[in-house]
């Protein structure tokens, strides 16, 4: 078997290249959005006192935990055929996918936000009142002091992203050379006794996140080395 | 004149701050003296505007100009000589000014040096130097020398009696020393479980406090240095 899957990895098997091909579009894609969303949505929360703060928060809280699968059918029953955004006719495509994910990644990423940010804008606000600078100066400031720890933010979306199932075969459908991707490829293989196929795929996702918590672990080294030095 | 009137602060319905009526005359220097947790920060804070009272009103600060350092200043992660630049709303010759005024508090080697990797000392002689890089009608210091050394706090309390003389303004600063209100102040504020003890010139309540209290806490203050 480990032969059969050193093969399809350094082969030139048409159907594993798309499907790594459609999982990268699609995490990026979603991240990127999510990044968006989240990262505005988490500084908002996290920079300022509003009235409804509070409650704002626990929402934040509680869809940072929503269950893919309840993404997933909140998506499907908005795209589907008699759903406010049926004549789009999204369902069961990339975006459809795509969609799904900002929905489950967004409150993840705010969520981070709004903590790295609560921790830095208690001091940033107080310094910046005592030299006069208020408003958008302020907020850029700050956002600029979080730069380093949003990286890491938008690393963790798309490291859970990538390893999404449940929200993507609801609305993707897991077609075969359109919305198949790597996770629910690896289910259905698994499911099919092709084995090989899967290992080859579960090989990708493992070196893929590996690299992704290296770059994580990397980016926290380097702010603890700045913090120390 | 800054006037407090029926000020009262409360957190989690516990109150922090109480204070009836208090006046702060132009142009003087005042210390606030007091254990930690006695009110210090709160009372600068609200002055500052960075905390509003639950109840009662601060007058007399309307179209002043106030500058203020907090207790633990952020000390941003590009260059110290950029971090005191801020302040001057980057016009031609920010970086110029801000240069001098690091030299003021005796920065100049560290001009260039990122402000996030100061040590405690120097980030809070660099926020100083952000502070006093502008003029202002009302100035308040949250403890401005908790991190420095005897050498740098010595340099700080020369600069503010140079600022002070130079611009006029009212200082209110805070200490965890009292012997830096005894140096730097005309009028000296005890306070003690947020609530005004006693105020008075400096000298007059550092060498005969008339509240009990007062008595108390440099007692044991002096007994301790």
């Amino acid at each position: 078997m480990i032969k059969q899957v050193f093969e399809l990895l350094f082969g030139a098997d048409p159907e594993l290249r798309q499907i790594i091909g459609v999982t990268l579009r699609m995490s990026v894609m979603s991240t990127l959005i999510s990044a968006l969303i989240g990262i505005p949505w988490g500084v908002a929360m996290g920079a300022n006192q509003f009235k409804g703060k509070a409650i704002v928060s626990r929402i934040t809280n509680t869809l940072m935990g929503l269950p893919p699968v309840v993404a997933g059918l909140i998506v499907f029953l908005i795209l589907s055929r008699s759903g406010p955004l049926g004549k789009l006719s999204l369902l069961y495509s990339v975006s459809a996918m795509v969609i799904a994910q900002v929905v489950l990644i967004s409150p993840i990423i705010a969520g981070m936000t709004a903590n790295i940010v609560s921790l830095r804008a208690p001091s940033i606000n107080e310094t910046c009142a005592g030299i006069g600078i208020f408003g958008w100066k302020r907020l850029w400031l700050t956002i600029k002091e979080c730069r380093i720890p949003f990286v890491t933010t938008v690393l963790a979306g798309f490291g859970r992203s990538i390893a999404e199932v449940g929200a993507v075969q609801m609305v993707g459908g897991n077609i075969q050379f359109k919305t198949r991707v790597m996770t629910t490829a690896i289910m259905m293989q698994t499911n099919m006794g092709h084995f090989e196929m899967a290992v080859a795929l579960g090989v990708v996702l493992l070196i893929i996140s590996f690299v992704i918590n290296s770059l994580v672990h990397r980016i926290q080294e380097q702010t603890q080395r700045d913090r120390i030095a | 004149m800054i006037v407090l009137r029926d000020v009262v602060q409360q957190y989690g319905g516990r109150v922090v701050l109480e204070i009836p009526e208090l006046r702060f005359v132009p142009g003087r220097r005042y210390g606030l003296i007091g254990e930690n947790g006695s009110g210090k920060t709160t009372l600068i804070r609200m002055l500052a505007g960075t905390s509003r009272p639950t109840s009662g009103r601060i007058e007399g600060l309307e179209g002043k100009k106030v500058g203020y350092l907090p207790q633990s200043p952020y000390a941003f992660s590009f260059s110290v000589v950029e971090n005191v630049a801020l302040a001057l709303d980057g016009g031609r010759d920010a970086k110029e000014i801000a240069r001098k005024a690091l030299v003021v508090v005796g920065m100049e080697s560290l001009v260039e040096a990122r402000g996030d990797r100061l040590s405690g000392g120097e980030a809070q002689r660099m926020a100083l130097a952000r502070v006093l890089v502008r003029s202002y009608n009302v100035l308040l210091l949250d403890e401005p020398t908790s991190s420095t050394d005897v050498r740098s706090m010595d340099l700080i309390e020369n600069t503010l009696r140079e600022y002070v003389q130079k611009t006029q303004c009212t200082l209110i600063f805070s200490t965890h020393a009292p012997a830096q209100a005894l140096r730097l102040a005309d009028e000296v504020l005890y306070l003690e479980k947020g609530r005004l003890v006693e105020q008075g010139p400096a000298q007059a309540l550092f060498h005969s406090p008339q509240d009990e209290r007062t008595k108390a806490f440099l007692r044991h203050w002096s007994l301790n240095s």
